[in-house]
């Protein structure tokens, strides 16, 4: 007996030697060796979904981006605090007309392979982003621009077909990040990416990791991050225990359920911000019982998003205002300006019109909150009278069938990368858009003026009256329930700090060192 | 003839009614077996009568009472994230686990046993049904599942559905493998030589050979039909909320493992608990169909 | 057994051209647009239908199908939509971490099953078959999803013996190794319980034939009556069931992949179901079958070896 005690005892601890030593070798936080400086060896940053490429022209999704943003640079970026839009490979801009946009570039910069960075180089690949034959994902984002000239070799003069308000914004989108023209002929960037960003690509193996280093020549300095590591994680669940143990120093969009777990471990520190991303209950208005404004009124007065939100755990901002509290367009007297929660209304409403006879589909996408929103909204509007069936879909089919309007109700959210009013009425309201983002097919001629206005008025002052008429527009029709504005979480290693989170987001690592 | 023949199918008909009590007597005498007719009955009693032995709507939210633990008032199983009452979820859930079970194995043997004998006992249909049976095997299930969900959409009823065609293959390979073990037997060489016809062959004397791994596949399936409806809700293509579904309990559970682990232990017990059942009566079944077992 | 693995190999590509059918046909009836999930649900409906161009998805069905057809004739499996880059470059960068883990978890399933349904069927009816069938019973019954993140959370958070997830470390590396164990028995747990089950079943099937009856009779000592006429009568069904399960075990990696994070196969096909990358699933469905055929090949011949009087004409 004695003999088996002693044998299991050296064998925990050789597993648990084993288990440490190599912890040592793997571990991917601050070092101390350079004597106490801020630099960081390496980060590790778990992401949910592989980049589908590294090219900022060919590519349209979030992981992608994460490593777009920083390899590569755009002409404008928003700062993360004000949300004012400021030069960043651009030195200033000027408009001698309301269809002329003439930027001056900033000088003495060089791509990662050593090209310079000049006005050909934004010539070359704006041209290449809307060129037809190219089939960008985002063309749209210089769908206004008529014509491209180099002025000289740091002056780039864009014209557009009409006044574009949200120009700048369009600028600063991660899509419109300047890639090395050299590079583009003769690689293939969207495995091998060359910016003039503050990180220089590495390595990328397709599902498993993208590595990028430190950029030794960046003008702003090298950040303190010499290697930062993108591994793919898919289960969210494991993320965090990564995070636990150790193996990935940085994690975000945490889910709400798992939020506490996070907050209690003891390595990492939680940084939240309020975002511009929201979610919100739409009705499909291609189906004529949805245009009677009272079964409208009726649903909206059922649901009680107080209740939901508080389902969240602090991960939701509640405001009526379609037009985020984050988002430009956005004025706080609009938190209030929709139909509040009222069931006895609901209920008197449901059964003077008799609403509780047709049966509706509630359709949702099978991820993330969607599934939240949609049990507990079905059982409000069951509360009330109505008579709902949930209908999950995968992804893919959920975009396939709302694109389509086959469904009465159902859940969108917009995650709103510019920030900027007009970027969320436009595509999802307006009615050109119907048949393709304009799911809910809503179409009302007197909100499509104000948007349009919105898009063309280059007066920042009027656009903001011109984006809050609209916004209470759609309130006052009850066109969508606005379910919450988002809040953008993080979790990192508690060694470590500086981390800039964007509220579209986004996120910048460059700023980061050890504590 | 006609005497001896009228002779040989009264004798059968006792025999049949011989071998069914000593079955039985045998099942009885298998504790792990009789435990697990237990569990089974009680499930599907708890399925019948779910509403007498419930007080809550199964699907009836209360957000201000949300999480709660296990022993709570009014809940003895506490409530979920939604404030429903686990307890109602877990006794309803049994209602669809069976349904879905039940409904996906009998498909699947239906199509597998045909498939099968009709391989193993013909050579010329054996190349082309292998091939069918190949086609729809080499096939990962969970990909054949998200397939056919993919394209009739998601309900509990399109999972029985590919859950069946997933079983299909699997009981033909083992029918068709006893067919081929038990086909070269002399008795049945006898019986063929004797003008026997190959239906009869078939169903009455292959098939009855092949009934103890039939039985261990379709307890067995049993099991992984209910489990596969988990996998396939924990991909989010099982039940379509709020349905009180284990599996899709279990998987919205897991997001508070850390916080509330009831949430996902409690229908895991019942799905093990289930699953359990199922496999040791089929395994007690067949130790008690086996004539020449020794029962200690 | 020449001739039959020469018509094994025309049924693989019978077999193949019958899985590129179903998985096309099948991808094209299931709704989704593979173009909207490359733009986003940001992108207009003129930079999708620039996609759509692009890809060749305007063309009616059979024109898309007998384009593929032909480049796969050609030994091409063609382009991803989402990454634009070859399919069989994507494949071959998984392939090796879905090989390891399926591998390994047959490994540890072939050792506990068999280990375990002999002392059941040796000591039937005692107090270990008890033991041991419920052991059985109870790694069957856990969905294996539920049984990674319970083991994560005792062996990589809790105890620190083993990591998280990723299987980057090549296998025979004390690191390789670590990162193997906890995948390979979240996936080999149910192969190993049915294999336990298959094993019991069939030794006491055989164990009160005729034939043993006599051996016994004769005086054969009893470990090689089990060794020499039982065990190897046995391995029929058990051979039958690793065979199938090799397949299964593919399948099951899906879910294994995801849970631990490890880039295989499998997660790539789930991946692109949900992308709607038609090349993508295609390329990763060919493999997985190719594979399952073959195993399925040796398990045959390894048949006619064990039980002569299976043949094969």
């Amino acid at each position: 007996m004695k003999k088996n005690w002693f044998l299991m005892f050296t064998l925990i601890t050789a597993l648990l030697l084993a288990a440490c030593s190599s912890d040592d070798s793997s571990s991917q936080s601050s070092n101390e060796s350079s004597g106490g400086s801020k630099e960081v060896e390496s980060l590790t940053y778990a992401s949910l979904t592989d980049a589908v490429g590294l090219s900022p022209i060919m590519t349209n999704d979030s992981a992608s981006s994460n490593v777009i943003e920083h390899v590569y640079e755009t002409l404008f970026e928003r700062d993360a605090e004000t949300m004012e839009i400021k030069p960043l490979l651009a030195e200033s801009y000027e408009n001698p007309d309301e269809l002329t946009w003439v930027i001056k570039l900033k000088q003495g910069i060089k791509f990662h392979d050593g090209t310079d960075f000049n006005a050909e180089a934004v010539k070359y690949t704006f041209d290449k982003l809307r060129d037809p034959a190219t089939a960008a994902p985002r063309a749209s984002l210089l769908e206004p621009v008529d014509t491209i000239t180099v002025i000289d070799d740091y002056t780039v003069e864009i014209k557009t077909k009409y006044p574009y308000g949200p120009f700048l914004a369009a600028l600063s989108h991660s899509n419109a990040a300047i890639v090395s023209p050299t590079a583009d002929q003769k690689q293939d960037l969207m495995k091998e990416p060359v910016g003039t960003g503050p990180f220089k690509f590495v390595s990328w193996t397709p599902g498993d990791q993208v590595v990028l280093e430190a950029n030794p020549e960046y003008r702003d300095g090298p950040p303190a991050v010499k290697k930062f590591i993108l591994k793919v994680v898919p289960e969210v669940s494991t993320a965090i225990s990564m995070l636990q143990a150790g193996e990935v120093q940085f994690i975000d969009k945490l889910p709400t359920e798992q939020l506490s777990r996070i907050e209690g471990m003891k390595n990492v520190n939680v940084e939240k911000v309020n975002g511009t991303g929201e979610y919100y209950l739409t009705f499909n208005f291609s189906r004529p019982e949805n245009q009677d404004p009272e079964f409208r009124k009726a649903v909206a007065s059922a649901i009680d998003r107080d209740a939901f939100i508080s389902k969240l755990n602090g991960l939701g901002v509640r405001s009526d205002s379609v037009i985020g509290p984050q988002v430009f367009g956005y004025q706080d007297t609009a938190d209030n300006a929709g139909t509040p929660y009222d069931l006895e209304t609901a209920k008197e409403l449901v059964k003077k019109n008799g609403y509780d006879k047709r049966p509706i589909t509630l359709l949702t996408a099978n991820r993330g909150n969607f599934v939240l929103m949609a049990e507990v909204v079905q059982a409000q509007l069951a509360e009330a009278g109505f008579d709902v069936q949930i209908e999950t879909m995968e992804w893919a089919a959920f975009l396939d069938t709302a694109r389509a309007g086959n469904y009465d109700l159902t859940f969108l959210s917009w995650s709103n990368v510019t920030a900027d009013g007009s970027e969320l009425l436009y595509p999802n309201f307006h009615s050109d858009n119907v048949g393709s983002s304009n799911r809910a097919q809503y179409s009302n001629p007197e909100f499509d003026k104000l948007v349009e206005a919105s898009r063309t008025t280059t007066n920042q002052e009027e656009r903001l009256t011109i984006l809050d008429q609209a916004n209470r527009l759609m309130l006052q029709d009850d066109a969508v329930v606005v379910m919450y504005h988002d809040v953008v979480t993080a979790a990192l290693s508690n060694d470590l700090q500086g981390l800039i989170l964007d509220p579209t987001g986004k996120w910048d690592i460059s700023a980061v060192t050890a504590k | 003839m006609a005497e001896t023949v009228a002779l040989t199918s009264i004798k059968k008909e006792k025999k049949k009614e011989k071998t069914f009590i000593v079955i039985t007597k045998r099942l009885l005498k298998n504790k792990l077996a009789v435990a697990g007719l237990i569990i089974i009955a009680l499930q599907i009693a708890m399925a019948i009568f779910a509403p007498f032995i419930t007080f809550h709507d199964p699907v009836k939210q209360n957000l201000n009472l949300s999480e709660l633990p296990m022993f709570s008032e009014n809940h003895w199983l506490g409530t979920d994230n939604y404030g429903r009452d686990v307890w109602s979820r877990i006794v309803y859930g049994a209602r669809i686990s069976l349904i879905v079970g039940i409904v996906a194995v009998t498909l699947g043997l239906i199509g597998g046993v045909i498939l099968g004998m009709l391989g193993g006992y013909y050579k010329k249909l054996d190349g082309l049904i292998m091939r069918i049976v190949d086609l729809l095997f080499s096939f990962p299930g969970i990909l054949l599942a998200m397939l056919i969900i993919a394209i009739l959409g998601t309900s509990l009823i399109n999972v029985a559905i590919a859950i069946s065609i997933w079983s299909i293959p699997t009981c033909a390979r083992i029918v068709r493998g006893s067919v081929l073990s038990i086909k070269e037997k002399e008795y049945i060489m006898a019986m063929k030589s004797l003008g026997a016809s190959d239906l009869r062959i078939m169903f009455k004397h292959i098939l009855p050979n092949a009934f103890a791994p039939i039985i261990v596949f379709a307890t067995m399936r049993m099991a992984t039909a209910i489990l596969s409806t988990a996998s396939l809700s924990y991909l989010g293509l099982g039940a379509q909320p709020p349905t009180p579904e284990w599996g899709a309990m279990i998987s919205q559970g897991q997001a508070f493992m850390w916080t509330s682990p009831h949430l996902t232990i409690i229908p895991g017990i019942a799905i093990m608990l289930t699953v359990f059942a199922f496999n040791v009566v089929g395994d007690g079944l067949r130790d008690a169909i086996d004539p020449n077992m020794d029962i200690q | 057994m020449i001739a039959m693995i020469v018509r094994r190999f025309f049924q693989l590509i019978f077999l193949l051209f019958g899985i590129t059918f179903l998985v096309f046909s099948s991808m094209y009836l299931a709704p989704g647009d593979p173009a909207s999930m490359i733009g986003g649900p940001t992108a207009t409906e003129s930079d999708l239908e620039a996609i759509r161009d692009d890809l060749g998805l305007n063309d009616p069905f059979l024109t898309q199908y007998g384009r593929y057809i032909a480049n796969l004739a050609q030994g091409d499996l063609g382009f991803s939509y989402q990454t634009r880059q070859p399919v069989a470059e994507a494949i071959a960068i998984r392939f090796p971490n879905t090989l390891k883990l399926a591998v390994a978890s047959m490994i540890i399933a072939i050792i506990i099953g068999i280990f375990a349904g002999l002392i059941s069927a040796l000591k039937h009816n005692s107090w270990l078959d008890v033991t041991s069938t419920t052991f059985a019973l109870g790694g069957i019954s856990i969905p294996n999803f539920w049984l990674g993140s319970i083991l994560i959370l005792i062996f990589s958070v809790n105890l620190q013996w083993l990591p998280v997830a990723g299987l980057s470390d090549p296998w025979w590396t004390a690191e390789g190794i670590k990162q193997l164990i906890l995948p390979a028995i979240t996936l080999g747990t149910g192969s190993a319980a049915m294999i336990a089950r298959m094993v019991r079943s069939s030794m006491l099937e055989v164990v009160r034939a005729d034939y043993v009856r006599t051996a016994r009779a004769k005086g054969v000592k009893e470990r090689s009556v089990i060794w020499i006429h039982t065990l190897k009568n046995a391995m029929i069904p058990v051979i039958t069931v690793i065979g199938l399960n090799f397949g299964a075990l593919l399948g099951g990696t899906i879910i294994t992949e995801k849970v631990f994070a490890i880039n295989g196969v499998g997660r790539l096909m789930i991946d692109a179901i949900a992308a709607r990358d038609f090349p993508m699933v295609q390329g990763s469905v060919l493999l997985i079958a190719t594979l399952f055929v073959l195993v399925n090949l040796i398990v045959d011949i390894v048949y006619t070896y064990i039980d002569p009087r299976i043949k094969y004409q």
